[in-house]
């Protein structure tokens, strides 16, 4: 909504700075979205006649003008316009002149002839939204005065934007009322003041209303012997100001009172109503209209439409139509003032793509209680600028009659809510300048309040209460915290436990990614999952962005790929990432899908590139697997182990299942080359995908303190060849069963094959250390214990024992 | 030439020969050749067996003065030059401190992370929980349910992005959680909602369809705007820093009324007005306001027996004013350049 601050002032005193003014909105709920200061920038724009035009020796598309622009001699300018003629006055920016723009006139060769100047169009001079031509001035003004002075520019437009709950600010007495109440200010209606005639207007035209849930109210007026013609210059101005293209009095009044009333009017050409006669019914499905943006529009029986005997004239609320507009033939207008219901003004609105600003406002709620007074101001001054007769009387069809709802207010509850302490008289206030009436109730403390009809959103107390909130100024109520009433703040356990995940990824060389949950319909294609793997069901979007983004993922893995894929792209080669996010599955019996929290992770290339102090750690399968042997042991979780598992998505011999205890916690292993391929991957790349769940429910939350070893420990090696099928977990089993309850820690610190170890054998060398709690151990206890190991590594693993 | 002094040339040669020693090495031989088992004093002392037992006293109380005097400042030379081979060490042992350190591969927590951690410090302080609720909502949750009209344009398949089955969508606002925790616990209630919302925006630089939000909520007997505004501006000072001023402006919102947005006066120019917060010295990061009557009624709660206040904040938003990011697309890109600044 545009307001015009010298055209506000017909309504309201106020007097103040534009900042201040619009700081004052602002921290009343009417959010000033941009101020334009009309006339700025044109003080140096003079008023210039055109005194020749020649067409330009060089160029078919300019002329040559000599303008008398009030300086000693015509000056040359250069044009491409084609709309003035000559003996036309309009602005002219001399050479060294900053146009509002910022752009600023130089003296220019234009195609070989020299300009001195520039004459200007309406939007060059911010005046506007014309873009067509020239500015063509009024002949009367006086040649060489600043423009500014000579049109009387200067003014101020407030663009507002009025939240949808507040139709009553898309007119200029609901904002001039906002801005009453919040300076201070004293409200100025306009006066009505009509000479009817004595022809009454019921003998002329008939209203019928055949869908009165549609519309509630219909009021017309008539207005004989108008003479179509240009409003004054005045009222012009203002109509620009705000955006709204003049077009004739008739049609340039209805535009002004629906803009100072937010009550759309319409100005039907009477001579062109059938038997004078307006129904107001459903359209029906086999009709059509012409409506004056000249467009054939099809209608169905959800819409409402203005008719006469012989059909639809108008769409009702929405636009008028072509049949009955008002031209320069007409002389007898029907005025309409009505009210209809909103949600069916904007069903059809939306339906045919038509927004105008009588369907914005109808659509929000008018008032209709209003409807007469904007029909009595339009007739005024159809009188008064088209010296039109206005007959007597209104027709006023008004079946459903919609009355200003009473209610209470407890002043206690308004400062109960706000945490304020108003008197019951302040709050009085507030609301009368609002013009919502309040009158003490019988009960204590109590107001009895009405409200008037174009305020439909103030439904209940609440609604009140912000009034006064808003009004009083939120800025003013002083801050306070909540009471204490017991509340304690902190992260629930498993929250924690969820950070502590990620911390230890974290330290572990991983960085922290986000991925949209949307993914690919086919991500499980990618990563080699057929059609009926579970992960292959997924919920689908009904109007996705775009097919890339229209399932929701089931799997991290995709997205891990992705953000590996997409840095190596970018020549980043040393990737590792993790994300702890949601996937989503299906559950066919229930609503929503199971939400899984999952942490998964990827990796390739290296830890660290080649540095000047060693060589760079390559990525591999046992690097994911010592993030991860960290990541569990920061949770404490003790009884895991890693079962060999085959999964599409993975290397058959590089992959291996998570369990704690016997829950099943993920997955983790080397991508199957296919996938590398098909992502064209440079290097291998481990992921892993886990169950937040299940990690956290296995997390010890209290670790017991055991006691430091008070005797030294005696460690001692022992290197065996064994047949390369014989796994570390094998040996270590034999180690510890034998090794007995002395044996404290079994360490692998050397893994060889090739030379000078036979084919399909490997040399391992452990360092295996004993103790005891309570004494230091003597070699020989040790060395027999020792010797129990190896003679089982022997026997049960057929190990040939290195000696060292 | 008698032995005492032959003594006296012995003691005067080998202080020569042990301050002339450049290395412990030579010292060593100085030493040997003097006190050694042949050395020249050793010798002497060996021989005063032979000497008459007038002599010996004399000669012997010289001989072992020498001796004494020689191991005095054998030891006090060798001390000198193990500080000089020490002090030759360390010199040569001077590295070059400008080479690059050896540091152990570490991630950082990402950006989006960092502010919710944030956020939730500040609030946790406060007295609130974390709650959670899932992101594939049903329409009751996140538009009923929070007094959302029927025909509200949020709720359009322009805006809203839908799955398959009917009145099932992704939430457009972490407020849903807000309905679910009311309708499983009894008031007083304090939480606030981090986590994922969606809206059908086609992405550019300040859209995306998925972004982050922190929802919050207290509901409690005596809740008033004064606590909702207190609140705010002590979450405000701690996030934005404590020169921060805040400001309330009235606004519009299905679930609460009276409703605001939230400015903070900007951290670019500290409300002079900047190019940040488009001349205007302000920057709104949140939106607010006492939860509507008709919420409370929905979760079973009494509006005549409890109040409550309720606020939304982007996540992205946050981030993208506190660090100046300029391309909310980044945060989902996960280039690893991007994700290694913060
Ligand atoms: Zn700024």
């Amino acid at each position: 909504m545009r307001v015009s601050l010298n055209w506000l002032k017909d309504y309201v005193d106020f007097n103040m700075s534009v900042e201040e003014l619009v700081e004052r909105l602002n921290l009343s709920g009417t959010a000033v979205e941009s101020v334009r200061y009309l006339g700025k920038g044109l003080e140096n724009i003079v008023v210039g006649q055109i005194r020749k035009i020649e067409p330009h020796p060089n160029a078919d598309k300019l002329v040559v003008c000599q303008v008398d622009a009030g300086v000693e001699e015509d000056i040359t300018i250069v044009c491409g316009a084609k709309n003035m003629k000559k003996g036309d006055k309009v602005p002219v920016a001399l050479v060294d002149t900053v146009l509002p723009n910022g752009i600023k006139i130089k003296k220019a060769k234009l195609r070989g002839v020299e300009s001195w100047g520039m004459m200007c169009s309406e939007i060059e001079l911010n005046l506007g939204e014309d873009t067509s031509g020239l500015m063509i001035l009024d002949s009367n003004l006086k040649v060489g005065e600043k423009l500014g002075k000579a049109l009387n520019l200067e003014d101020v437009v407030l663009e507002l934007e009025i939240t949808p709950n507040r139709p009553d600010c898309m007119g200029m007495i609901g904002v001039a009322r906002e801005v009453a109440a919040i300076t201070g200010g004293e409200l100025k209606k306009p006066a009505i003041e009509i000479e009817e005639a004595n022809e009454l207007a019921n003998d002329f035209a008939g209203v019928e209303i055949m869908d009165a849930d549609l519309c509630p109210r219909y009021v017309a007026r008539i207005i004989k012997d108008v003479k179509i013609g240009p409003s004054p210059q005045w009222f012009q101005k203002r109509l620009k100001a705000v955006g709204l293209r003049p077009i004739n009095n008739i049609v340039d009044i209805t535009n002004y009172v629906m803009w100072e009333t937010s009550q759309p009017l319409h100005a039907f050409d009477y001579e062109k109503l059938k038997d004078g006669k307006i129904i107001v019914r459903r359209a029906g499905n086999d009709e059509t209209i012409l409506t004056l943006d000249d467009m054939e529009r099809q209608l169905n029986d959800s819409m409402l439409v203005i008719a006469d005997s012989s059909g639809p004239v108008a769409l009702a609320g929405v636009m008028g139509g072509a049949s009955s507009e008002v031209s320069e033939s007409t002389t007898t207008i029907l005025l309409e003032s009505a009210h209809f219901k909103p949600t069916n003004i904007m069903r059809t609105s939306r339906g045919l793509g038509l927004i105008s600003e009588s369907s914005l406002r109808f659509e929000r709620g008018t008032d209709p209680n209003g409807v007469v007074f904007a029909a009595n101001r339009a007739a005024q001054l159809m009188a008064e600028f088209a010296d039109g007769k206005v007959l007597k009387g209104l027709i006023d069809v008004y079946p459903k009659i919609i009355n200003p709802r009473t209610m209470k207010l407890r002043v206690n509850r308004v400062n109960k809510i706000l945490g304020t302490d108003l008197p019951a008289g302040e709050v009085d206030k507030i609301l009368e300048s609002l013009e919502i009436e309040a009158s003490k109730a019988e009960q204590d403390n109590q107001l009895n309040v009405l409200i008037p009809t174009f305020r439909p959103d103030l439904e209940r107390e609440i609604d009140l209460v912000e009034e006064i909130g808003r009004i009083y100024g939120y800025n003013r109520i002083q801050s306070t915290l909540p009471e204490s009433s017991g509340k304690q703040g902190g992260l629930s356990l498993s929250q924690k436990i969820e950070k502590r995940i990620k911390n230890s990824l974290i330290s572990s060389g991983f960085w922290e990614t986000i991925n949209y949950s949307f993914v690919t319909p086919n991500f499980y294609d990618k990563i080699r999952l057929n059609k009926e793997h579970p992960l292959a069901t997924y919920i689908s979007l009904k109007n996705p962005l775009s097919e890339d983004q229209s399932v929701l993922r089931t799997t991290l893995i995709p997205g891990l790929l992705d953000v590996v894929k997409r840095n190596v792209n970018r020549n980043i080669y040393n990737v590792q990432v993790f994300e702890m996010g949601r996937v989503f599955r299906p559950v066919s019996e229930k609503e929503l899908p199971d939400e899984l929290l999952m942490v998964g992770g990827a990796a390739t290339g290296s830890w660290s590139e080649g540095q000047w102090f060693g060589k760079e750690q390559p990525i591999d399968f046992f690097s994911i697997k010592g993030a991860i042997e960290s990541l569990l042991d920061s949770l404490g979780i003790e009884d895991w182990f890693l079962q060999r598992a085959l999964h599409p998505t993975f290397h058959p011999g590089k992959c291996a299942e998570l369990f704690i205890n016997s829950d099943v916690a993920g997955i983790l292993g080397e991508v199957h080359p296919k996938v590398n391929t098909a992502y064209e991957f440079p290097n291998k790349v481990v992921v892993f995908e886990f169950f937040v769940d299940v990690l956290v429910s296995h997390t010890k939350s209290i670790t017991r303190f055991s006691e430091i070893p008070r005797y030294p420990g005696i460690s001692l090696d022992v290197s065996l060849i064994v047949d390369e099928k014989v796994s570390n977990e094998q040996i270590i089993k034999v180690v510890r069963t034998t090794g007995g309850k002395l044996l404290k820690e079994v360490r692998l610190f050397d893994l060889y094959t090739g030379k000078n170890i036979p084919t399909g054998k490997k040399s391992l060398a452990y360092s295996l250390t004993y103790r005891a709690a309570d004494r230091t151990l003597t070699d020989e206890e040790v060395m027999r214990v020792q010797e129990r190991v190896i003679a089982g590594l022997e026997k049960n693993l057929g190990a040939e024992i290195r000696v060292s | 030439m008698s032995v005492l002094n032959e003594l006296e040339k012995i003691k005067e040669e080998g202080q020569n020969e042990i301050s002339d020693a450049s290395s412990l090495e030579g010292l060593e031989s100085a030493r040997v050749s003097f006190l050694g088992k042949k050395g020249k004093v050793t010798t002497i002392l060996k021989s005063l067996g032979d000497l008459s037992s007038e002599e010996r006293p004399a000669i012997g109380k010289k001989a072992n003065e020498v001796r004494q005097f020689m191991e005095n400042i054998i030891n006090k030379r060798k001390k000198e030059l193990e500080n000089e081979v020490l002090k030759r060490k360390l010199e040569e042992e001077v590295i070059d401190i400008t080479l690059p350190g050896k540091r152990s591969p570490a991630g950082k927590r990402h950006l989006i992370t960092q502010i919710i951690d944030e956020i939730t410090d500040v609030f946790i302080g406060l007295g609130y929980k974390v709650a959670e609720g899932p992101e594939v909502e049903t329409e009751y949750y996140n538009f009923d349910a929070l007094n959302t009209p029927v025909d509200h344009p949020a709720r359009s398949l322009m805006d809203t992005l839908y799955t398959q089955k009917d009145g099932v969508l992704l939430r457009t606002h972490t407020s849903p959680v807000q309905v679910r925790v009311m309708k499983e616990t009894l008031p007083p209630v304090y939480i606030i909602a981090p986590g994922k919302a969606y809206r059908k925006d086609v992405p550019d630089p300040s859209h995306s369809p998925m972004f982050h939000q922190v929802e919050g909520l207290a509901v409690d007997k005596n809740i008033t705007f004064g606590d909702l505004k207190g609140t705010l501006e002590a979450f405000a000072k701690q996030i934005f820093g404590a020169d921060r001023e805040v400001r309330l402006r009235p606004h519009f919102f299905p679930f609460t009324e009276p409703s605001v947005e939230v400015d903070v006066s900007c951290i670019m120019c500290n409300g002079k007005g900047c190019r940040v917060c488009g001349g205007v010295g302000w920057l709104e990061i949140l939106g607010a306001g006492m939860v509507d009557p008709n919420v409370l009624n929905e979760v079973g709660y009494d509006p005549e027996e409890v109040s409550g206040f309720a606020f939304g904040m982007g996540v992205e938003r946050i981030a993208m004013l506190k660090y100046g990011v300029n391309d909310i697309r980044l945060f989902y890109e996960n280039d690893l350049r991007f994700l290694e600044q913060f």
